[in-house]
C-alpha cells in the first residue's frame, strides 16, 4: 500500500483523536479533581456547538466570524459551566457516586430539552470560511484543511493544560488537591473555590471543542450521546484525571479507529471497545492514571 | 281508556327512541378519528422528521376544515418521537395505541423503526403508512396487510441508481467501485440491492470495498481518506439525513467528488435546501420525492403554496410523502365509507389514489405504491434560492420495482 494513504489515514486518525481529546480531557480533568463523573459533559459540548452556531450566524458576514465565535461560545460556556457548579454541582460533592450520576444524567435531560426549546429540532449547519473549506495538500496528500485547525488546537489545549498544571502555582494546588484535598484544606486553600475553578474550566473546553465541532457537519440533537461513549472510552484507556493519558487514550482511538477503517471497516467501533475492554480487565485505573480513590 | 293509555305510552316511546337515536347519531358524528404519528423529532431522523410533521399537520388541517374524514370525524392528531430508536418506536406506537386508541400510524423515519412497528400495528388491527423510511423488508417480507408503503422502496430507488449508473460506467469505462452505507436496516438493504442489482445489469463491474459507518457517525474523514486509498471508479452512498450532511460537506473539503464520482447518492430537497451554499453543482442525486418535479398537478400546486404561506419554506421529499399519506388514508376511508379499520384496509388493497405525485397505485402483492424514483444533475436555478435538479429522469414505480414471482420467493424462503 502507498505510503502517503497511510499518511493520510494516520491524519484522519489524528483529527479525530484530537477532536476526542478536546472532549474528553474536560471530562478526565473534572472526574480527576473532583471524584464527579459529569454525564452531561458532552452535552454541555453540544450547548457549545449551537453557542457557536448562534455567534456566527450573527457574525457571518464578518471574515473573522467562525474564529470570534468559537472562542465566545467557550466563554458562554464558561459561564454556563459557573452557574451549574454554583446551583448543583457542589451541593454533591460528598454524595455518592449513584447520586452523581442521577444528576449529571437529569441534566443530560433537561439540558437536552433547553436545547430544543431554544434552538428547535432543526439541523443547523455552519457555512465554513474560504480559508478552510477545502483540501490542502501535503506531499501531494490531500486533507480537510479544517482538520489541521482541530489538531492544532488540540495540541494548544494539551500544551496550555500542561503549562497550567504544572507551571503555574494554582495548577500545583489542583493538581495537589487530586492526591490530598484534606491537606490542601488545612493549608487554607478555599477547596470550593479550587472545585468551582476546575469545574468551569473542564466546561470551557468542552464548549471550546463543541464550538470547534461545529463547522465540521451539521449540528444536531442527539449528537452528544454518540460523542460521549467515545470519550468514556478514551478516558478508561488513558486513565482518569491524568492529561497525558487522556491524549494518548485520545490517539490510540482516532487512530486504531481510521486504520481499522482501512483495514477491517466493518469492525471499526468494535475494536475501539476491544481495546477498552482489555484495559478495563488489565488495567483498571488506565495506562497513565492511578488507583482510583475510595 | 286503556287504549288511550296505550297511545300516549306508545308515543312517549317513540318520542324517546327517536331521540336516542338522534343523540346517538350526533355522539357518531363526532367521533374523532385518532391518528397517531411516530416520527424521529430527535435524533438522527429530524432533519426529514420536522417536515413530516409539519406537512401532516397541514393535510390534517385542510381534511379537519371539510368536517375531518367522511365530513364527519374530526381527525385528531397524537405525535410520539421515536428518537430514531427502535425501542422507543415500539413503546411508543403501543402507547399510542393502547391509550391514545389510534386507528393508524403514520411513520416513520428510520426503517429499522418501520420494522419494529409493523407486528404491533398487525397484532393490534391498526393500520400503518410507511412514508419516509422505506426498506423493502417493510413490505416484502413477513407481509402485514395493516402495513402501507407510500414511499419508493429500497430495491426501487437501488434500480433506479443501477439503471443511472449502469449506463455512466458503460460511457465511461468504469470498472472497480466502492460503498459507502449506514450501517442500519435502510443502509443495509438499499446497499444489497444496488450491488446485486449492479451485478445482474453491469456484471463486469467489481465491487471492491464496502464501508459501513455507524448511525449518527459525526465525522467522515477516516472514511474518506480510506476510500480514496482504494482509488475506485466510482462510489455508491447509501447514507441518509444529518450523516449524509455530514459525509458530503466533509468529502468536498477533501476535494473528494472532484477526484471521485459519487452518482446517485441520496440528495433530497432537504440536502438541496440545507446546503445551498456547499453541495457541490454537477453532483448526480437521487431523490424521493422533489415537489418541483409535479409543478404540473394541481395538488401538489396547492400543496406548495399551502405549505410555504404556513412554513414559510419549500416542502422536502419527506413532507410531501408524509402529506401523501395522509389523503391515502382519507381516500381508503372515503372508498370504505366508514373508519372502521378492517374496512379501511380492505378498501386500500390495490386502490388508485391521487396524490401529489399523481395518480398511483397500491400493489396488491405488498401495498406498495407505485411512486417514481428521480435522478437529477445538482444545479441552480433561478426560481429557487437553492440549487434543485436539471435534466431530471423520473423512473416510474412499475419500471423499478421488485417483480412480483421474487417477492413470492421471498416469502416461501422465509416460511421455510
Amino acid at each position: 500500500m502507498d505510503v502517503s494513504l497511510l499518511i493520510a489515514q494516520f491524519m484522519s486518525g489524528l483529527s479525530r483523536g484530537m477532536m476526542l481529546f478536546l472532549i474528553a480531557s474536560g471530562l478526565s480533568l473534572i472526574f480527576g479533581v473532583m471524584n464527579i463523573l459529569n454525564f452531561a459533559h458532552a452535552t454541555l459540548w453540544l450547548v457549545g456547538a449551537y453557542c457557536c452556531y448562534t455567534f456566527w450566524y450573527v457574525l457571518q458576514e464578518s471574515a473573522l466570524g467562525l474564529w470570534v465565535s468559537i472562542g465566545l461560545a467557550a466563554i458562554a460556556l464558561a459561564v454556563i459551566g459557573w452557574i451549574i457548579e454554583v446551583i448543583l454541582i457542589r451541593r454533591v460533592y460528598d454524595r455518592d457516586l449513584p447520586e452523581q450520576l442521577l444528576l449529571t444524567y437529569a441534566m443530560v435531560l433537561i439540558v437536552g430539552d433547553l436545547i430544543k426549546l431554544t434552538w428547535g429540532v432543526e439541523d443547523r449547519i455552519i457555512v465554513r470560511p474560504n480559508l478552510v473549506s477545502g483540501p490542502i495538500f501535503l506531499f501531494d496528500i490531500p486533507l480537510d484543511s479544517y482538520f489541521i485547525v482541530v489538531i492544532l488546537v488540540g495540541i494548544s489545549v494539551a500544551i496550555g493544560l500542561w503549562l497550567f498544571l504544572q507551571k503555574t502555582r494554582y495548577g500545583h494546588i489542583v493538581r495537589a488537591a487530586v492526591f490530598s484535598r484534606e491537606m490542601v484544606s488545612a493549608l487554607g486553600i478555599p477547596i470550593p473555590r479550587i472545585y468551582t475553578g476546575v469545574f468551569v474550566l473542564g466546561i470551557f473546553i468542552a464548549g471550546l471543542a463543541g464550538a470547534v465541532q461545529a463547522p465540521v457537519g451539521s449540528i444536531t440533537l442527539g449528537m452528544d450521546m454518540a460523542i460521549i461513549i467515545q470519550a468514556f472510552c478514551v478516558v478508561v484507556i488513558g486513565g482518569f484525571g491524568s492529561l497525558l493519558g487522556t491524549l494518548v487514550g485520545s490517539i490510540i482511538v482516532g487512530e486504531v479507529y481510521a486504520f481499522s477503517i482501512l483495514f477491517w471497516p466493518q469492525g471499526a467501533l468494535v475494536l475501539i471497545f476491544i481495546v477498552t475492554a482489555v484495559i478495563l480487565i488489565v488495567r483498571p485505573w488506565g495506562l497513565f492514571g492511578t488507583p482510583m480513590r475510595v | 281508556m286503556k287504549i288511550k293509555k296505550f297511545k300516549v305510552l306508545v308515543i312517549i316511546f317513540s318520542v324517546a327512541l327517536l331521540a336516542g337515536s338522534a343523540s346517538l347519531q350526533s355522539a357518531l358524528a363526532a367521533e374523532p378519528y385518532h391518528l397517531g404519528v411516530a416520527l424521529a423529532i430527535t435524533g438522527t431522523g429530524a432533519l426529514y422528521c420536522k417536515d413530516g410533521v409539519d406537512a401532516i399537520s397541514l393535510a390534517v388541517e385542510e381534511i379537519n376544515a371539510q368536517g375531518g374524514f367522511l365530513g364527519k370525524h374530526p381527525i385528531k392528531l397524537f405525535t410520539r418521537d421515536t428518537h430514531t430508536k427502535p425501542d422507543v418506536a415500539v413503546r411508543e406506537a403501543k402507547d399510542l395505541i393502547l391509550r391514545d386508541k389510534v386507528r393508524a400510524i403514520l411513520g416513520t423515519y428510520s426503517s429499522a423503526c418501520a420494522v419494529a412497528i409493523k407486528p404491533i400495528a398487525r397484532e393490534y388491527k391498526v393500520l400503518h403508512i410507511a412514508a419516509i423510511s422505506n426498506s423493502e423488508n417493510i413490505t416484502k417480507i413477513n407481509y402485514s396487510p395493516y402495513t402501507y408503503q407510500v414511499v419508493p422502496n429500497s430495491y426501487m430507488q437501488a434500480k433506479a441508481v443501477v439503471l443511472g449508473v449502469a449506463e455512466l460506467a458503460k460511457r465511461k469505462g468504469w470498472k472497480e467501485y466502492v460503498t459507502i452505507a449506514s450501517d442500519y436496516e435502510w443502509g443495509r438493504s438499499t446497499q444489497q440491492n444496488t450491488v446485486s442489482l449492479l451485478k445482474q445489469m453491469a456484471p463486469e463491474l467489481k465491487l471492491k470495498k464496502e464501508f459501513w459507518p455507524r448511525l449518527g457517525e459525526t465525522q467522515f474523514t477516516s472514511y474518506i481518506t480510506a476510500i480514496m486509498a482504494q482509488k475506485p471508479d466510482f462510489v455508491v452512498g447509501s447514507v441518509a439525513a444529518k450523516d449524509n450532511v455530514a459525509w458530503m460537506q466533509q468529502a468536498k473539503a477533501y476535494g473528494f467528488f472532484e477526484k471521485i464520482p459519487y452518482p446517485g447518492s441520496l440528495i433530497s430537497v432537504s440536502e438541496l435546501i440545507v446546503q445551498a451554499k456547499t453541495l457541490t453543482r454537477g453532483l448526480v442525486g437521487l431523490c424521493r420525492a422533489p415537489f418541483f418535479a409535479h409543478m404540473d398537478n394541481p395538488m401538489m400546486a396547492n400543496f406548495v403554496k399551502e405549505f410555504r404561506a404556513k412554513y414559510g419554506r419549500y416542502p422536502s421529499d419527506w413532507a410531501v410523502m408524509e402529506y401523501d399519506a395522509v389523503y391515502a388514508l382519507k381516500q381508503g376511508i372515503d372508498k370504505a365509507g366508514s373508519i372502521d379499520t378492517e374496512k379501511v384496509k380492505d378498501a386500500m388493497k390495490s386502490m388508485t389514489i391521487e396524490t401529489t405525485r399523481g395518480k398511483l397505485v397500491f400493489r396488491a402483492i405488498d401495498n406498495q405504491l407505485s411512486c417514481s424514483s428521480y435522478l437529477g444533475v445538482v444545479a441552480d436555478d433561478p426560481n429557487y434560492a437553492f440549487p434543485i435538479y436539471h435534466d431530471l429522469v423520473e423512473i416510474k414505480g412499475p419500471d423499478s420495482w421488485r417483480p412480483e414471482a421474487e417477492i413470492v420467493d421471498a416469502r416461501l424462503k422465509e416460511k421455510k
